[in-house]
């Protein structure tokens, strides 16, 4: 009896270790398979020349990573811009203001929609979002915004769906539950001790959600932002349905252009020369890095939380 | 005391503005999804393949059946390592520096852009196999899902008391026997709902699969060979020039969300029984 | 410790020179004494004592984690149960243990008795029903749950669970027993019920009870071993150890002025 004991033991002992241990080799094997598949692009057009180079033409086999980079760049932001208040605003709004028998339903709705893949954003932005804003926002700004010295001529649009504005505006829509979600996590924090005694010293509302609770939790809703945003630049398929897969720089708004997903999700499969198929490594490893770096800056944020 | 008090409001005001802004969007999404969606939803989508392009009718018959069983083989692939990994970290490793750090880098895994992934399977698995396939598809979704098991079977296994242990150790029984007759019996309702909800997140993923298990116009479920997936379809259909490719898409849309969320919430379930008891 | 074996029949355990450390700390220091056979021995001291630690060390429960140490000798029969060789899953088998709170697995009752049993490799369906009937009798607990022996065992109440723990230690029929203050999560009347059954087992068990209640250790015991600070400040007959303390450590112990 005893030896088929020790044995079993020994057996799920070091299975169990080997995939523990295996999310470490899938680490080190994806930065491995990215550098390695992208060091020709980084020798023939060298690294730094290519984050800045705004070519991107199969034809004469030249690449470089500027407006994939840029549309990432951009798109995050904006959408960052958008749904980050939205975001709060909910958080806020269900941990303070809402009556405690709505807050579990729109708690869970928010979740719920959190959970819907991001295809049907993209889908969404496709099919109702981006004819909206052609039909409605374009004719707007090109009456107001555009009227605007300087930073008119960003806004101007005709006639175009797809466009960097359109992405931008479903990524939002795309990362505010999850965005509200996390943020709501992060205020609950706060100990009811501590709001009670702001309270007692005669504090608003508001005045005890931002100057305590804020305050409180910062450590916190900083991570939470952080992942959120590692999420925005990730995202392919929210955007690849609306950004309009042109590579070029945008010239405004309301331009088509690309990001590095898009670009990545568009043309991965059709790179005809082994420097095209090796650029496009050197994009998801460039984003590779890049999300790497949010997910370790949230991490950093949250651990002082938890220790503090 | 005016001017705070006009603060409070302004504050106040804005956030509940706000959050109904968010709300209702969301709540346009699903609306628009579930009027349009619906529509489009009938019989022949779940009983017919795809017709020659610009054809009218045809259906998703494939490509659902695609999806489930590229689903399937990755939840074969990624459940059972989630749960053993899972398992090591709480049972073997506990609070060790290397324990520690496999739990930081599976939980930042589980924020990487799932389009890496997806170069990441075609570089090891395609480029040697020769071409697209079931199989590398798979492997890009269980890839998605080990980090989420894991992570999730620890946080659940470490809840389980020690003194439930330390008796099942007095009684003479070998550790095997520990974790998988005493702990994880306690707790199943947990294990089950992370099942669920890890199912419910590949569920919807469309670009691991873009160049792994890729599209495939004639129906073959070989794990070698690619294959139509209702996610990767969608997509095809919805960037195509066809309505009728459209009013397919949107089909595929609302399934998909329903089963998306169908998981989702049998995971929710299970997770507050757990709590009931 | 100077050793002290004053008892009036066989000895079942002897323990030698006995040190214990957590780490490097020394939370035993210096243990010689022997235990009567088919007796119960309280276990007695303030929290820190050192008594939960010690009554660990009969079935090795520390071996389950890391950085502990064993010094010296404990012999149950003539074995020394410390020696790396001995295969500890014979060890649990002769010696058991019920813990401070009820731990039902999550099976039903008869599963949770059968629990020792399947391990020990008894597969005779028969042979197990008899086994965890005659288990269940001997805690006290058949007639209360003989009509639902396949119903889950953690809808049963504290006390019962408690005496189910009982039943299931008893079922691979150990030598020796340890109550690890087995009483403290439950009420009064379980309590008791819990008290007589010791007292019960105690003619055919080893019995070794850690407990802070001292009423608990005078009502039960026939010996009592008096820990501080992992020291042992006296050991003798629990009727005499009650009424006539020799050490003074020990009376403001037993009169409650510390601990």
């Amino acid at each position: 009896m005893k030896k088929k004991f020790i044995m079993i033991d020994f057996f799920l002992k070091h299975i169990s270790m080997f995939f523990a241990y295996f999310v470490l080799l899938v680490i080190f094997g994806l930065f491995l398979v990215l550098y390695i598949n992208s060091k020709d692009a980084i020798n023939h057009f060298g690294f730094f020349s290519f984050i800045t180079s705004n070519v991107w033409s199969p034809a004469f086999d030249k690449f470089g990573g500027l407006i994939a980079l840029i549309g990432t760049f951009l798109t995050t932001v904006i959408s960052a811009i958008i749904a980050i208040p939205i975001a709060l605003g909910i958080a806020i709004f269900l941990v303070e203001i809402c009556p405690n028998f709505l807050k579990t339903p729109i708690g869970i709705a928010i979740e719920l929609l959190a959970a819907i893949p991001s295809v049907i954003y993209g889908f969404w932005g496709l099919f109702y979002l981006g004819p909206l804003i052609e039909k409605y926002v374009q004719p707007f700004f090109n009456a107001t915004l555009v009227k605007l010295p300087i930073v008119g001529q960003y806004f101007y649009g005709y006639s175009s769906s797809v466009s960097l504005f359109t992405a931008s505006v479903v990524l939002a829509i795309m990362i505010i539950p999850f965005t509200a979600a996390l943020t709501r996590d992060a205020l609950k924090i706060t100990p009811d001790l501590l709001k009670e005694s702001a309270y007692a010293l005669g504090a608003t509302k508001w005045e005890t959600i931002s100057k305590v609770m804020f305050r409180y939790s910062k450590g916190a809703i900083i991570g939470a932002v952080l992942i959120s945003l590692g999420r925005a630049i990730g995202e392919t398929m929210a955007v690849t349905f609306v950004i309009g897969n042109q590579d070029s720089l945008p010239t405004s708004l309301m331009s088509a252009t690309t990001t590095v997903t898009a670009t990545i999700a568009n043309e991965f499969t059709e790179a005809s020369s082994h420097l095209y198929l090796s650029s496009m490594y050197l994009l998801a490893f460039i984003l590779f890095l890049l999300s790497f770096l949010l997910i370790i800056g949230s991490k950093m944020f949250f651990l002082r939380k938890v220790r503090d | 005391m005016r001017k705070r008090k006009i603060k409070n409001y302004i504050g106040l005001s804005i956030s509940t503005i706000s959050a109904f802004i968010g709300l209702f969007f969301l709540l346009w999404i699903i609306v628009s999804l579930i009027e349009k969606g619906f529509h489009y939803v009938n019989w022949s989508v779940f009983t017919q393949n795809a017709v020659s392009p610009g054809d009218e009718g045809g259906g998703l018959k494939f490509a659902i059946l695609g999806q489930l069983e590229v689903v399937s083989i990755a939840s074969l692939l990624g459940i059972p390592t989630g749960i053993l990994g899972g398992i090591y970290l709480s049972e073997y490793g506990k609070d060790s520096f290397l324990s520690n750090v496999i739990r930081n880098v599976s939980d930042a895994m589980t924020s990487i852009p799932s389009i890496i992934i997806g170069i990441f399977v075609y570089a090891l698995v395609v480029v040697p196999m020769g071409g697209f396939s079931v199989l590398a598809g798979s492997i890009a979704l269980a890839l998605l899902m080990m980090p989420i098991v894991i992570s999730s079977i620890d946080n659940i296994l470490r809840l389980v008391p020690n003194e439930l242990r330390e008796a099942a150790y007095a009684l003479g029984a070998p550790k095997y026997i520990v974790i998988f007759k005493v702990v994880a019996k306690e707790a199943i309702v947990g294990i089950v709902s992370v099942i669920l909800l890890a199912i419910s997140r590949i569920l919807g993923e469309t670009a691991p699969l873009l160049f792994t298990s890729f599209n495939s116009n004639f129906e073959s479920y070989k794990l070698n060979k690619p294959i139509a997936t209702l996610t990767v379809t969608m997509y095809d259909y919805a960037m195509g020039p066809y309505d009728s490719w459209h009013h397919l898409a949107w089909a595929a849309a609302i399934i998909l969300t329903f089963s998306v969320l169908l998981f989702n919430i049998a995971s929710r379930l299970f997770s507050y029984w757990r709590f009931r008891r | 410790m100077k050793y002290i074996c004053k008892i009036d029949g066989k000895q079942k355990i002897d323990v030698r020179n006995f040190n214990f450390y957590y780490g490097n700390k020394l939370a035993l220091k210096d243990l010689n004494f022997c235990i009567k056979e088919n007796t119960i021995l309280a276990l007695i001291g303030p929290s820190g004592s050192g008594k939960t630690t010690l009554a660990r060390c009969f079935n090795r429960m520390h071996d389950l984690y890391t950085n502990n140490r064993y010094e010296g000798e404990i012999f149950i029969d003539n074995t020394n149960i410390l020696d790396p060789k001995i295969d500890l899953i014979e060890l649990r088998d002769r010696v058991g243990m019920v813990f401070q709170k009820p731990t039902a697995f999550p099976m039903t009752i008869f599963e949770n008795i059968a629990f020792g049993l399947k391990l020990k490799g008894i597969k005779n369906k028969t042979e197990l029903k008899d086994k965890v009937e005659k288990a269940l009798k001997d805690a006290a607990l058949w007639d209360e749950v003989k009509d639902r022996l396949d119903k889950l065992a953690t809808n049963l109440s504290g006390g019962q669970q408690q005496r189910l723990c009982i039943a299931r230690a008893i079922a691979v029929d150990p030598e020796v027993l340890v109550f690890d203050e087995s009483t403290a999560s439950l009420d009064p009347i379980s309590t008791s019920k819990i008290e007589d059954l010791m007292v019960e087992l105690s003619k055919k068990l080893t019995i070794i009870a850690v407990t802070h209640n001292l009423q608990q250790a005078a009502r039960v015991s026939e010996y009592t071993l008096f820990l501080l600070d992992g020291e042992a400040i006296e050991y003798d007959k629990t009727n005499i150890m009650f009424t006539n303390p020799k050490d003074k450590k020990t009376q403001d112990y037993i009169m409650g002025r510390f601990g």
